[in-house]
C-alpha cells in the first residue's frame, strides 16, 4: 500500500501505534517503522502528527519536526517518498561490493529501467540502496519486502523477481 | 583533584573536567571546532585529538575525562599532521564561493573560525576545497540568517546552538553517510521549521555556512563596541560593529561575545538585538533641529501651527526655552509637563526630573510608558516596599523549581530570559504555569496552560490564593511575618471560594486547584509578570494581588523564589529609579518627605514642589482640559506607542506648546512646536537599568548623524537656556548647574544623591558586567537579592 492514506487513516494509525509503543523517546522508531509498514512510506504530515503525540517538554522531550524527520531520515528501512507494492533494498556495503553486488544491481535496474532511489512507472517496484544488512557471508544481498536473498548472481535476478509478479 | 600529566608536566586540576577543559584551565589551548564551551560536547570533528599513553589512536579532548594517572601529549608532529589531513578532509566538501568581500574586494573568507585554522595549519583552503559547489548558495529564504551549506562541515554547533540555547530546534543532521546534512526541520526552510530569527546559530557557525544576511557585503568591522542592547528590560551585552567611513561612521552589524563573565545573556541575543539596528542609519533620522515657522519669525505661541523648518541649535533652544518659560510663567509651574522615557539614559532621565522639579518648579514628571498602562512594579512598591524585582534573572533560571507566567508574552516580550525559561524546562524540569487570555508561545512548554477571560487576571490569582488557603498549602509563617497584610487578605477573601474565583475568571475550577497544586509543591516557586496585566484599569490592583500570591506561597527571601516584574523598554526600571515619576525624587525618595526634599534642595539650591505631580495619563487629560498648557516630550512616538491615539492627539493639539525631542521622525512629530534631534543608543555613553536592577554601560559607538546632539547635552542646554531667560538664581549649591562636561560626571551627581547608586561610576562598570543596586559604596560589589523586609520603601510611612 502507498497511496496518500486520508487524515483519519493517518490519525487511526498514530494512535493505535502510540496505544502500542507508549509516548517516551524510544517510542519514536517503532512508530515511524510501524507507520511505514503500513503506508509504505512516512507521509510529510505524519512528522507533526508524531511530534505533538510525543512532546512532553515536562519530561524534558521537546520534540521538534528537526527531530522526527533526522530518525526517519537516517534509516533506510524507513522511506520518506510513496514506493512501489514491492520494495527491493539492495545491500551497498563493500563486503557485497566485493563480491559481484554491483552486477546484481545492474542486472535489477535493467530488469525493471529505473535506478536506485526510484520506482517503476505502474508502482509496482521500488528500489532502494541500504547498508550493510548483516549478512555479509552470503552476499551479495538483497530484500524484497521482508524476504532475504543471499548469494544472489545476476542471472538469478528474472527468476526472484518473477515470484512476486 | 585530579593529577595527570599534561605534555611532561604534573598538573592538578579539580573533578569532572574534560582533557581539553583542564588544558585551558592551564592556559595550554587545543584546536577545536565542533566544541564550544557554551554547548555540549560532540566529539564530531576530531581537532581536538591528543596523545594519550596506551591509547592505540589520537583521542579526542573535548570528551575524554581528565583522570588521575593520564599522560596526555597535546602538540607532536603527528598530531598535526593528523590536524592537517581532518582540515583537508573537512575542505574535501567544502567550497566558498567568493562572495565574501573583505574591505571591498572579492576573496575567499580569511576570517571565520575554520579559515584561521586552515591558515594555522598550513592548509590551503583554495587547493583543497572541493571543485565545484555542491549545493545551492544562499539557499533559505531567511530574511536574516544567510545559508550557504557548501561551508558547512557538519560540526553540529547550530543543531546545538538552537536546541541548548534558543531550545528552538530548528536545525537537525538528516540523512546518512555521504547525504548526510544539515537541514532544517523537515528539510524544509528555517521559518517553516520553528525558527525565531535569533541569530543564535550564525554566532556558534565557526565556517560563517551560517552568516548575517544583512551585512553580507559589509566587511569587516574597524571597531567592536561594547554596550547594552536597548530594546527590552534583560539589558543583553552586545557589540555594535562599526565600518569607519568618511563619510559618517555606520553599525554594520551586531555581533554578541562571551568574553566578560556574567554578562545576562553571553553569546545568545534575540532577533531584536541582533538585527534591529538599522533605526541607527534610517533615512527619517532628523539631523538638525526644527521649529515652526511662525516662532521663527517671533511669533507668539498658540499661532496656529505653520510649516516645521530646520534651524540651529541655539535658536531652536530659545525658543524650546521661551515657550516652556511662557507657560510656567502664565499658567503656573503645574501647567507644564514633563514626559521622560525608559529608552533614555539613567543620566539624562535624571537630568529631566532635575530640569522638572528645580528649574520648572513641578512634579509633572512622568515616564511615556505609563500613559496606557500602569507601571509593573507601582503594585509592589505599595504592597511589598519594593521598586524592583528583588532577584535575578540567573537566579530564577537556575534555582525556582515553579514559575507562575502571567500577563506576559515571555518568549517574544524579553526572548532572551524567555529562552533561559525553556532550558530550565527542559533540563531540571522547572514546572510553568501560564496564565493568559491567549495562547503564547511559552504555553508550549508549560505543565498547565490556563487560559482565563481578559482583563481577569486578579480574579485568577484571587483564586489561586484561595486554593492556597483552602488546602493549607500556604507558607504558615505569613501570619507572623505579615499579620496585617494577611488578616486584611483573609477577611478580603473570606466569604469567597476558588469555585467562585474560577467562574469569575473564566477557568475551569480543577485548573485553579492544579496551577495552587504545581506552584505550593514545586518550591521554591516565583511569578513573572509583564505589561500584559498592567492595564490602566486594573494594573496596580493586578500587581498587588500577585505580591499576596508571593506571600502567601513563602518564597520571596529564598534563592529561586520572588517576584519577577519585567518592564518593557530597555532602562524603564532606571528611569523610575532616576526620579522620573510625579511623586519620587531619585532613589524612591518621596517628594512629600521633608527629609528627602531637604537633601535635593540644598543640594540643587532651589525650593522643591512638595506635593506628587501628574502621572502621564493625567497630565493627558489636565492638557485636553486646558489646564496643563505645555509638554516636554522625549524618546517616544506617543502616537504610535499607546492604544488611544485620538485621545493624546486631541491632547497634544490642545496644548500651547510642545516640545518633542526624538531621533527620527514620527507620527508625533506633526504636533510638535519644536523638535530636537536627539540621537540613539549607539551615539551616546551613560547607563541603563534592566529589570533586575543591573546598571550597565551603553557606550558611544559613532558620532551623532547630522546635527543631533546626545540627549543629556541638549536636556542640560535648555535647563540653561530657561535659567537664563527668567534670569533665575538659585542658592550657592554643590549641584545647582548645569555644566556637564560629559555623562560620567552626571553619573557622580546621581551617586552622590541617591543611596542605591551610591557606588557606581562609569570606570567600575567598565570593567564589570554590571552592577546590581543596592551600590552603596565604592566597594560594594552589588546585591543580587534584595532581602524583602531589610529593603523597603512607603510613600504612606514617608509622606
Amino acid at each position: 500500500m502507498s497511496d496518500q492514506p486520508s487524515q483519519t487513516e493517518l490519525d487511526a494509525l498514530l494512535e493505535q501505534a502510540v496505544r502500542r509503543h507508549g509516548v517516551g523517546r524510544d517510542a519514536l522508531i517503532p512508530i515511524l517503522s510501524e507507520v511505514n509498514k503500513s503506508i509504505g512510506y512516512i507521509p510529510a504530515e505524519a512528522f507533526g502528527k508524531i511530534r505533538r503525540r510525543l512532546n512532553t517538554p515536562q519530561e524534558g522531550l521537546f520534540l521538534a519536526d528537526s527531530h522526527v524527520f533526522a530518525v526517519a531520515s537516517f534509516y533506510q528501512m524507513l522511506s520518506l517518498q510513496p514506493t512501489g507494492a514491492h520494495v527491493i533494498r539492495y545491500c551497498e556495503s563493500a563486503p557485497c561490493h566485493v563480491v559481484g553486488a554491483r552486477q546484481v544491481l545492474e542486472a535489477i535496474q535493467d530488469e525493471l529501467g529505473i535506478l536506485p532511489g526510484e520506482t517503476t512507472r505502474d508502482r509496482e517496484w521500488s528500489l532502494i540502496p541500504t547498508s550493510c544488512i548483516g549478512v555479509c557471508g552470503v552476499g551479495p544481498v538483497f530484500l524484497i519486502d521482508q524476504d532475504l536473498y543471499g548469494n544472489v548472481t545476476p542471472d538469478r535476478v528474472h527468476e526472484i523477481l518473477d515470484r512476486y509478479r | 583533584m585530579v593529577k595527570f600529566k599534561l605534555n611532561g608536566q604534573l598538573v592538578d586540576v579539580q573533578d569532572g573536567l574534560t582533557v581539553l577543559q583542564a588544558a585551558e584551565s592551564l592556559g595550554i589551548s587545543i584546536p577545536t571546532l565542533c566544541y564550544h564551551k557554551d554547548l555540549s560536547p560532540f566529539g564530531g570533528c576530531r581537532l581536538c585529538v591528543v596523545e594519550v599513553r596506551g591509547a592505540r589512536l589520537p583521542m579526542t579532548s573535548c570528551n575524554l575525562p581528565a583522570t588521575t594517572g593520564l599522560i596526555v601529549q597535546t602538540e607532536s608532529p603527528a598530531l598535526t599532521r593528523y590536524r592537517q589531513a581532518v582540515l583537508r578532509m573537512l575542505l574535501s566538501n567544502y567550497y566558498d564561493a567568493s562572495y565574501t568581500r573583505n574591505n571591498g574586494s572579492t576573496g575567499l573568507d580569511e576570517h571565520s573560525e575554520f579559515a584561521r585554522l586552515c591558515r594555522e595549519y598550513h592548509v590551503d583552503v583554495s587547493q583543497n576545497m572541493a571543485p565545484r559547489p555542491l549545493r545551492p548558495i544562499d539557499s533559505d529564504p531567511n530574511p536574516f540568517v544567510w545559508v550557504d551549506m557548501n561551508k558547512c562541515i557538519q560540526c553540529t554547533r547550530c543543531v546545538r546552538a538552537c536546541a541548548e540555547i534558543q531550545g528552538r530546534f530548528v536545525w537537525t543532521q538528516a540523512y546518512r553517510g555521504y547525504q548526510a546534512r544539515i537541514v532544517a526541520g523537515a528539510d524544509s526552510t528555517m521559518l517553516a521549521s520553528r525558527c525565531e530569527s535569533c541569530g543564535a546559530c550564525v554566532a556558534y557557525c565557526p565556517t560563517r555556512a551560517l552568516d548575517n544576511k544583512m551585512s553580507m557585503t559589509a566587511g569587516q568591522a574597524d571597531r567592536l563596541v561594547r554596550t547594552t542592547c536597548t530594546y527590552c528590560s534583560v539589558g543583553c551585552q552586545l557589540d555594535l560593529n562599526v565600518k569607519e567611513n568618511v563619510s559618517g561612521d555606520q553599525v554594520i552589524r551586531v555581533t554578541s561575545h562571551h568574553e566578560t563573565p556574567d554578562t545576562v545573556n553571553r553569546l545568545h541575543l534575540c532577533l531584536k538585538g541582533r538585527y534591529g539596528y538599522e533605526f541607527i542609519h534610517s533615512p527619517t533620522r532628523h539631523t538638525r533641529p526644527r521649529v515652526r515657522q511662525h516662532l521663527l519669525e517671533g511669533g507668539a505661541s498658540g499661532n496656529g501651527r505653520s510649516k516645521l523648518v530646520e534651524t540651529d541649535w541655539d535658536t531652536a533652544l530659545e525658543i524650546a526655552a521661551r515657550g516652556l518659560s511662557a507657560a510656567r510663567r502664565t499658567h503656573g509651574s503645574q501647567a507644564v509637563g514633563v514626559l521622560a522615557s525608559g529608552r533614555l539614559l539613567n543620566e539624562e532621565n535624571y537630568l529631566l526630573n532635575k530640569l522638572a522639579r528645580q528649574v520648572l518648579g513641578t512634579n509633572n514628571i512622568d515616564c511615556s510608558a505609563y500613559l496606557y498602562a500602569t507601571s509593573v512594579t507601582d503594585g509592589l512598591i505599595d504592597s511589598l516596599g519594593l521598586p524592583a524585582m528583588p532577584t535575578s534573572f540567573e537566579d530564577i533560571a537556575n534555582n525556582a523549581s515553579s514559575l507562575l507566567v502571567i500577563g506576559s508574552n515571555l518568549t517574544e516580550q524579553h526572548p532572551v530570559f524567555g529562552a533561559r525559561i525553556r532550558q530550565a524546562v527542559l533540563r531540571r524540569k522547572l514546572k510553568l504555569v501560564v496564565a493568559s487570555p491567549d495562547f503564547v508561545n511559552i504555553a508550549e512548554y508549560a505543565a498547565l496552560a490556563v487560559y482565563h477571560q481578559p482583563h481577569r487576571e486578579a480574579a485568577l490569582v484571587n483564586g489561586l490564593m484561595l486554593c492556597l488557603l483552602e488546602k493549607g498549602w500556604h507558607d504558615p509563617s505569613v501570619a507572623t511575618s505579615h499579620p496585617t497584610r494577611f488578616a486584611a487578605l483573609q477577611k478580603a477573601l473570606e466569604s469567597r471560594t476558588p469555585r467562585w474565583a474560577a467562574e469569575q475568571a473564566g477557568v475551569s475550577v480543577e485548573a485553579l486547584y492544579k496551577s495552587a497544586d504545581i506552584l505550593a509543591h514545586h518550591r521554591p516557586s516565583a511569578i513573572v509578570w509583564s505589561v500584559g496585566l498592567a492595564d490602566p484599569e486594573h494594573g496596580q490592583s493586578n500587581v498587588e494581588a500577585l505580591a499576596s500570591l508571593a506571600l502567601l506561597l513563602g518564597d520571596l527571601n529564598k534563592p529561586g523564589g520572588g517576584v519577577i516584574p519585567l518592564h518593557t523598554q530597555a532602562n524603564l526600571q532606571g528611569a523610575c529609579d532616576m526620579g522620573a515619576r510625579p511623586g519620587w525624587l531619585p532613589g524612591y525618595q518621596w517628594c512629600s518627605d521633608q527629609q528627602s526634599r531637604l537633601k535635593f534642595e540644598q543640594a540643587w539650591g532651589a525650593e522643591l514642589p512638595s506635593q506628587p505631580g501628574l502621572p502621564a495619563s493625567e497630565m493627558m487629560r489636565q492638557a485636553n482640559a486646558g489646564r496643563v498648557r505645555a509638554l516636554y516630550i522625549l524618546g517616544e512616538d506617543l502616537l504610535n506607542s499607546t492604544p488611544q491615539a485620538a485621545a493624546v492627539r486631541h491632547s497634544l493639539e490642545a496644548c500651547d506648546f510642545v516640545i518633542l525631542q526624538e531621533p527620527a521622525a514620527s507620527e508625533t512629530t506633526r504636533y510638535a512646536d519644536v523638535v530636537l534631534p536627539g540621537v540613539t543608543f549607539a551615539e551616546k555613553t551613560g547607563t541603563y537599568t534592566n529589570a533586575e536592577r543591573r546598571v550597565q554601560l551603553v557606550r558611544q559607538a559613532i558620532q551623532p548623524v547630522g546635527k543631533a546632539r546626545p540627549d543629556w547635552q541638549i536636556i542640560a542646554g535648555l535647563a540653561q537656556r530657561i535659567i537664563q531667560f527668567e534670569q533665575r538664581r538659585f542658592h550657592t549649591a554643590y549641584y545647582a548647574g548645569w555644566d556637564y562636561a560629559d555623562s560620567d560626571q552626571i553619573m557622580l551627581e546621581i551617586a552622590r544623591l541617591t543611596p542605591i547608586y551610591a557606588g557606581v561610576t562609569h570606570a567600575r562598570l567598565a570593567h564589570s558586567a554590571g552592577l546590581q543596586w543596592p551600590v552603596t559604596s565604592v566597594q560594594d560589589p552589588g546585591t543580587q537579592r534584595l532581602a524583602i523586609d531589610a529593603f523597603s520603601i512607603h510613600r504612606e510611612q514617608l509622606a
